[in-house]
């Protein structure tokens, strides 16, 4: 006989996150699944989703990554550094990986405004290392918005031509969790999906339906002032934050119920709009951030 | 205190369908039942929020020195704004406005104007538009004709449309 499950938190995407995450520990640690090796690469960005994920909590994103698979690369957490850890990535060539990149590949002189270290005296840059492993990697997860579609790397007027990953390995299936930054929940979830059941489903922009299904003004917790034409007229107001210019209508995540920094709060619930940073097209599709001429009316304009 | 009366009696209906709501999801084993309820929980919470915060509104207007324990009496400067249910305009009454592509410049959201864009030659009003926050979507600006930027985004989509009030013809 099924055990009921009482709604809402043991359904909510967070708590599937989580207990994703748990079994594919536990049947790792049971010997039930083998551990698979992780390059996590950082090219053109601010390695704000390395930052993000270090912030997952209970057990840590250290924890939950170590038991879940092996750490072979990883430019933020690795002890190696210069030649050793360069050498240590052209290593994995030869061995079975799971590639998680995040940054935009930028394009401009070869690649090279964007050098991630250096070889036997050359530089390796971003492309060079994007086009070699993600031709190896078994999965490839393009995380973050400047991975998925370029972001704030190729926000205008894009001095580094800095593309998605997608752009460079063209005919390469990837799953995508765009976002800027990645919630640690989004990205420790999918990869648990993967090892336990293969790649999740995904639309048709390649995003898991798992994480990225629902309209964030369809679960926001300020919808019945939007249905009620109660309009914040600036920061801090209680009500729908829909006229200074929110972008929860256009964008499909889970924060209105998961939250950010482990559920402490988000945008909306401290009073300020959703500027759309898991959008495709984020910053430019989604500026300008905030309006404040919309609703106010100025005699002297 | 009429209205506290209201809201109070609303609010105790949609705790007891909430709680109708749960116990029917105990006993169920249909999943598409299941996610319904799990979605009109959601919305009955939200609605259930809304109104403790009218109530809270209320109560602070009618109980001054509840919030001013001072015994300063406060400006009204809480002026409530009367709830707007967003109604499309008949096509055919609206039909009859024609703007040119100079006067549809001037509805472009700011400053408490509203705002229209065309689309093949149809005025539609995105006043209201949740897709256009601030009057703007996905770097375009309300006040223009975007039969091309409609065309390449939402090719097939022209049911998307229908759900937008119509208000004249762009001339």
């Amino acid at each position: 006989m099924e055990r009921y499950l009482l709604p809402p938190e043991e359904l909510s995407n967070e708590a599937i996150a989580e207990s994703l995450t748990n079994t594919a520990t536990e049947k790792i640690r049971n010997g039930l699944l083998q551990k698979k090796n992780l390059v996590y690469l950082e090219l053109n960005g601010c390695s704000g989703n390395i930052i993000s994920l270090l912030n997952g909590s209970n057990p840590d994103f250290e924890y939950t990554l170590n038991s879940m698979v092996n750490l072979r690369y990883c430019n933020s957490l690795m002890g190696a550094e210069g030649e050793q850890a360069t050498e240590k990535l052209f290593n994995m060539l030869d061995e079975d990986f799971i590639l998680a990149v995040e940054g935009a590949v930028a394009l401009k002189n070869n690649g090279l405004y964007n050098v991630i270290g250096s070889f036997k005296g050359n530089p390796l840059t971003g492309l060079e290392a994007a086009t070699m492993l993600g031709d190896k990697a078994s999965h490839i997860f393009a995380v973050g918005a400047c991975a998925t579609h370029g972001g704030m790397s190729a926000a205008k007027p894009n001095p580094s031509e800095s593309v998605g990953l997608q752009q460079v390995l063209q005919d390469k299936k990837m799953t995508k969790l765009p976002g800027c930054p990645v919630n640690p929940g989004w990205f420790l979830g999918t990869l648990a999906h993967l090892l336990l059941s293969g790649e999740p489903e995904t639309d048709n922009l390649d995003r898991p339906l798992l994480f990225y299904s629902t309209l964030i003004h369809d679960r926001c917790p300020r919808r019945p002032f939007f249905d009620r034409g109660i309009f914040a007229e600036k920061l801090g107001d209680k009500t729908c934050l829909f006229k200074l210019g929110c972008r929860g209508p256009v964008t499909r995540t889970d924060c209105p119920t998961r939250k950010w920094n482990s559920g402490v709060n988000w945008p909306i619930g401290d009073d300020t709009p959703c500027i759309g940073c898991a959008q495709f097209g984020f910053p430019d599709a989604m500026a300008p951030f905030i309006s404040f001429d919309t609703t106010r009316v100025v005699k002297d304009e | 205190m009429q209205t506290i009366g209201m809201i109070r009696l609303q609010m105790n209906t949609l705790i007891t369908q909430a709680r109708h709501d749960l116990y029917t999801l105990r006993m169920t084993t249909d999943e598409t039942i299941k996610q319904l309820l799990i979605q009109r929980l959601w919305d009955t919470l939200s609605s259930i929020h809304f109104l403790n915060e009218l109530l809270a509104n209320q109560a602070s207007m009618t109980m001054p020195m509840y919030q001013h324990p001072n015994g300063l009496i406060p400006n009204m400067v809480q002026t409530q704004i009367p709830p707007i249910t967003p109604t499309p305009e008949s096509p055919m009454v609206a039909n009859a406005i024609q703007l040119t592509i100079e006067e549809l410049a001037q509805y472009d959201g700011k400053n408490g104007r509203a705002a229209y864009v065309a689309v093949d030659g149809i005025v539609y009003d995105v006043t209201n538009n949740r897709a256009w926050a601030a009057a703007t979507h996905f770097g375009l600006t309300a006040g223009r004709d975007y039969t091309a930027e409609f065309a390449s985004c939402h090719a097939g989509q022209q049911s998307l449309l229908a759900t937008v009030p119509v208000v004249g013809r762009l001339v």
